[in-house]
C-alpha cells in the first residue's frame, strides 16, 4: 500500500513536470472539440425505417415503395398507428417513422395539402438531418410526378405544395450534428490521453533505466501496476472534466442524464483502454513505438465504433466485429446519458458488455506485464 | 591494496559453474566464485565479456540457463525476492529520475523501500549532510554533474542499508576527482562490513580491489588480487596485465 502511495506521487510529479503530457491531457482535448465538432459530417445508408400506412391508397403504396427504393433507408415494417411506430422507436428497431395520414389520396387529389409526417430519432444528429434532407428530396420528386397526372397546371407548381413534412423531433431538437458528435468527441479524448500516457509513462522507465532500478527494489509487479496506472484513472477522469465543461462552453451542450452514472462508466470504459496502454508497453522498447501501438489500436477501434461511421451503414460482418469493441458500447452509453438522459437501468446491456471487454482485455494485459517482469 | 584486510569471512556471493545463454550465444560461460563479506570484488572485462549479464543473475534481475548461485544466503533461481532486500544495485545505466529533486529521488525509493516518514526524513538529512548536496537539495537531478549524480544514486541504493552492493560501471564517465571521492565512498562502505561488487574499465580502479577477476568471451580466465597478479603476469600495473589478457583472446578489444 505505501510503495504504491509513494508511486502514484511520483508518477504525478513527473506528469506535471512532462510540457509534453501536460499539452496532451489539456491542449488536445480542447483542439479536438472544437475541430471535429465543426468538421465532421456523415453520410447515411440503411436506416431502420417503419411506414405507418393509414390511407392504403394507390399513391400511399407509391410513398412507401419510393422510400423503400433509396439505399439511405431499410423498410422494416408497415405499420397501422403511430403508437406502434413510436414504440418500435423506443426499443430501437427503428430510427425512423413515416406516417401517412387517412385520406391521403383523396387530399391530394382535391388540391388540399395532406399532412405526411416524418418522426427521427434524434439522438443520432447527423443522421437525422440527412434523412430528412433526403425524405424531403423524395417527396419532392412525387410530387412533381402527381401534379402532372393529377392535371395541375405548371404554373401553380411554385405554389402548391402537397406533401408537407412535418419532423416530430425526438431528444435531439435542434439537429445538430454537433451534438452528436460532442459526446463522442469526450469518449475519443479519454481513450487516447489514457492509453497513451500509460504506454508512455511505462516505457519511459524502460528507457532510462529506472523500470530497472525499481526491479530491484522489493516492488511488485502488481504494485508497480497499481502505481502507474491509478495515477492516470485520476488525469483520464480530470480529462473527462474538461471535456464536458468544454462541450457546454464551447458548443452549450449539456448533459441531460446523470452525471454519476456517466462517471461510472467512464471508469469501467477506462479498464479497456488502460489495459490497452499496458499491452502497448509490454510490446514496446521506445516511447514511440508504444504511442504508434497504442494508436493503431485505437483508430481500429474507433472506425468500428460508430464514433465516424454509423454501425448500420457498415457491411454485416463488419458489424459483426463492432460487437467485440468496447469504444462501441461506451459511444452508445455516452451518447444516450448525454443526449436523450437515459437512466443507467435502460443501459446494462451495454455496461456489461463494457465490463467484460473491459476486464478480458487489463486482466490479460496485466498478466502479459507481469510475466515480461520476471 | 592487498594489504587491506577483509573484515569478515563468511560468504556473501557464492557462484558455481553459472551460465547465461541468449539463444546460441552464451554470455556468461560456466563462471564459478566466492566473495566475502566486507571485500571489494572487482569485474574487469572488455566491452561484451558478460559483466552486466552476470551481475543481473546475481541481483535476481535475470535467471540463469545453468549452475547455481546465492547471494546473502539466498538461492538466485527461488528467492530472488528475499535478495532483493539485502542488495542494492547501482546499474550501468544512470537510473534516478532525472525530473525529480535531489530530495524527491531519496523520498521515492525510501518509499519504496518500506522506510518510514521519519527514517526518510533522517536519511534525507543525513545523506544532503553526508554528499554536501544541501544547496541543490531542491533542484532536479538532471541539473547536476554526473559525479554527483553517481554519488547520489549509491546513497539512494543504500537507502534499506543492504550487506551487499552491486555496481555496475559506476564511474563511466566520470572525472577523475569525482572518482576519487566514488572510491573513498566504496572504502567507507567496506569498512563498515558491507560486501562491494564492482565492474570498472579504469585499471587504476582495479587497483584497488582486494580481489580481482577478468572475463573475457563470458569466461572467468582470471581470479586473484591485484598484487599476485601483476607478479605472474610481470607487469608494473593492471594495465599491462590486462592487455595482456585480452590480447590472448579473441575478445571484440
Ligand atoms: N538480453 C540479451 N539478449 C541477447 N544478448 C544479450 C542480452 N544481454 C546481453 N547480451 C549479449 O551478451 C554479451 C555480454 O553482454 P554484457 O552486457 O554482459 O557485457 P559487459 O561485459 O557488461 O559489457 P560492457 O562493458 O559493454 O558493459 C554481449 O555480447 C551482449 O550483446
Ligand atoms: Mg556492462
Amino acid at each position: 500500500m505505501q510503495r504504491i502511495f509513494y508511486l502514484m506521487k511520483k508518477e504525478f510529479k513527473q506528469i506535471l513536470r512532462e510540457k509534453l503530457f501536460i499539452s496532451l491531457i489539456f491542449l488536445a482535448p480542447l483542439g479536438q472539440i472544437i475541430i471535429l465538432g465543426f468538421a465532421i459530417t456523415t453520410d447515411v445508408r440503411n436506416l431502420n425505417l417503419a411506414v405507418v400506412d393509414a390511407d392504403h391508397s394507390s399513391m400511399s403504396a407509391r410513398l412507401i415503395e419510393s422510400l423503400s427504393a433509396t439505399e439511405s433507408f431499410n423498410l422494416v415494417c408497415i405499420l397501422d398507428s403511430e403508437k406502434e411506430a413510436l414504440r418500435e422507436m423506443d426499443n430501437g428497431k427503428i430510427k425512423l417513422a413515416v406516417v401517412i395520414p387517412k385520406q391521403f389520396e383523396r387530399d391530394l387529389k382535391n388540391g388540399r395539402q395532406p399532412q405526411v409526417q416524418a418522426i427521427i430519432d434524434g439522438v443520432d444528429g447527423n443522421s437525422a438531418g440527412i434523412a430528412m434532407a433526403y425524405i424531403g428530396q423524395i417527396s419532392r420528386k412525387l410530387q412533381q410526378e402527381w401534379m402532372q397526372k393529377t392535371g395541375v397546371s405548371n404554373a401553380l407548381n411554385q405554389d402548391l405544395r402537397l406533401v408537407e413534412i412535418e419532423t416530430r423531433m425526438w431528444y435531439n431538437p435542434s439537429l445538430e450534428s454537433v451534438n452528436n458528435i460532442v459526446p463522442g468527441i469526450i469518449a475519443v479524448l479519454v481513450m487516447m490521453i489514457t492509453a497513451f500516457l500509460t504506454g508512455m509513462t511505462i516505457v519511459r522507465e524502460k528507457e532510462n533505466g529506472t523500470l530497472e532500478q525499481l526491479m530491484v527494489t522489493p516492488i511488485t509487479s502488481m504494485e508497480l501496476m497499481l502505481g502507474k496506472v491509478l495515477p492516470l484513472v485520476i488525469v483520464g477522469f480530470i480529462l473527462f472534466n474538461v471535456g464536458i465543461l468544454g462541450a457546454g462552453i464551447v458548443f452549450g451542450l449539456w448533459m441531460k442524464g446523470n452525471l454519476f452514472s456517466l462517471y461510472l462508466m467512464a471508469i469501467v470504459f477506462m479498464l479497456s483502454t488502460l489495459g490497452l496502454g499496458i499491452f502497448a508497453s509490454t510490446v514496446s522498447q521506445t516511447q514511440q513505438q508504444a504511442m504508434f501501438i497504442a494508436w493503431f489500436f485505437m483508430i481500429v477501434a474507433l472506425l468500428l465504433s460508430g464514433f465516424f461511421i454509423p454501425i448500420e451503414n457498415m457491411p454485416d460482418w463488419v458489424q459483426a466485429l463492432t460487437y467485440l469493441n468496447p469504444v462501441r458500447y461506451f459511444m452508445v452509453i455516452i451518447r444516450e446519458i448525454y443526449l436523450k438522459g437515459t437512466e443507467l437501468l435502460y443501459l446494462w446491456k451495454e455496461a456489461l458488455a463494457m465490463l467484460a471487454f473491459g476486464l478480458a482485455t487489463i486482466i490479460s494485459a496485466a498478466v502479459r506485464f507481469q510475466k515480461r517482469m520476471s | 591494496m592487498e594489504t587491506v584486510k577483509i573484515k569478515n569471512n563468511s560468504h556473501s556471493v557464492i557462484v558455481e559453474a553459472l551460465t547465461k545463454k541468449f539463444g546460441g550465444f552464451t554470455a556468461v560461460n560456466n563462471i564459478s566464485f566466492r566473495v566475502s563479506g566486507g571485500e571489494i570484488f572487482g569485474f574487469l572485462g572488455a566491452n561484451g565479456a558478460g559483466k552486466t549479464t552476470a551481475i543481473r543473475m546475481l541481483c535476481g534481475l535475470l535467471m540463469p540457463t545453468s549452475g547455481q548461485a546465492t547471494v546473502a544466503g539466498f538461492d538466485v533461481y527461488t528467492e530472488y525476492e528475499k535478495i532483493k532486500m539485502n542488495i542494492g544495485y547501482m546499474s550501468q545505466k544512470f537510473s534516478l529520475y532525472e525530473d525529480l529533486t535531489v530530495r524527491e529521488n531519496i523520498e521515492f525509493y525510501g518509499g519504496v523501500y518500506g522506510l518510514s516518514r521519519k527514517e526518510i526524513r533522517e536519511k534525507t538529512d543525513y545523506l544532503m549532510d553526508y554528499l554536501k548536496l544541501w544547496d541543490h537539495a531542491d533542484d532536479l537531478t538532471k541539473s547536476l554533474p554526473l559525479g554527483w549524480k553517481q554519488r547520489m544514486a549509491l546513497s539512494t541504493a543504500l537507502l534499506h542499508d543492504p550487506d551487499i552492493i552491486f555496481l555496475d560501471e559506476p564511474t563511466s564517465g566520470v572525472d577523475p576527482v569525482s572518482r576519487r571521492n566514488f572510491w573513498l565512498l566504496i572504502y567507507e562502505l567496506a569498512e563498515q562490513g558491507k560486501t562491494i561488487f564492482v565492474t570498472t574499465h579504469f585499471m587504476d580502479e582495479a587497483e584497488y580491489c582486494h580481489r580481482l577477476s577478468i572475463m573475457r568471451d563470458g569466461l572467468i580466465v582470471e581470479l586473484d588480487k591485484p598484487g599476485v597478479l601483476k607478479k605472474k603476469y610481470n607487469a608494473e600495473n593492471m594495465q599491462d596485465v590486462f592487455m595482456k589478457i585480452v590480447r590472448g583472446g579473441k575478445g571484440q578489444d
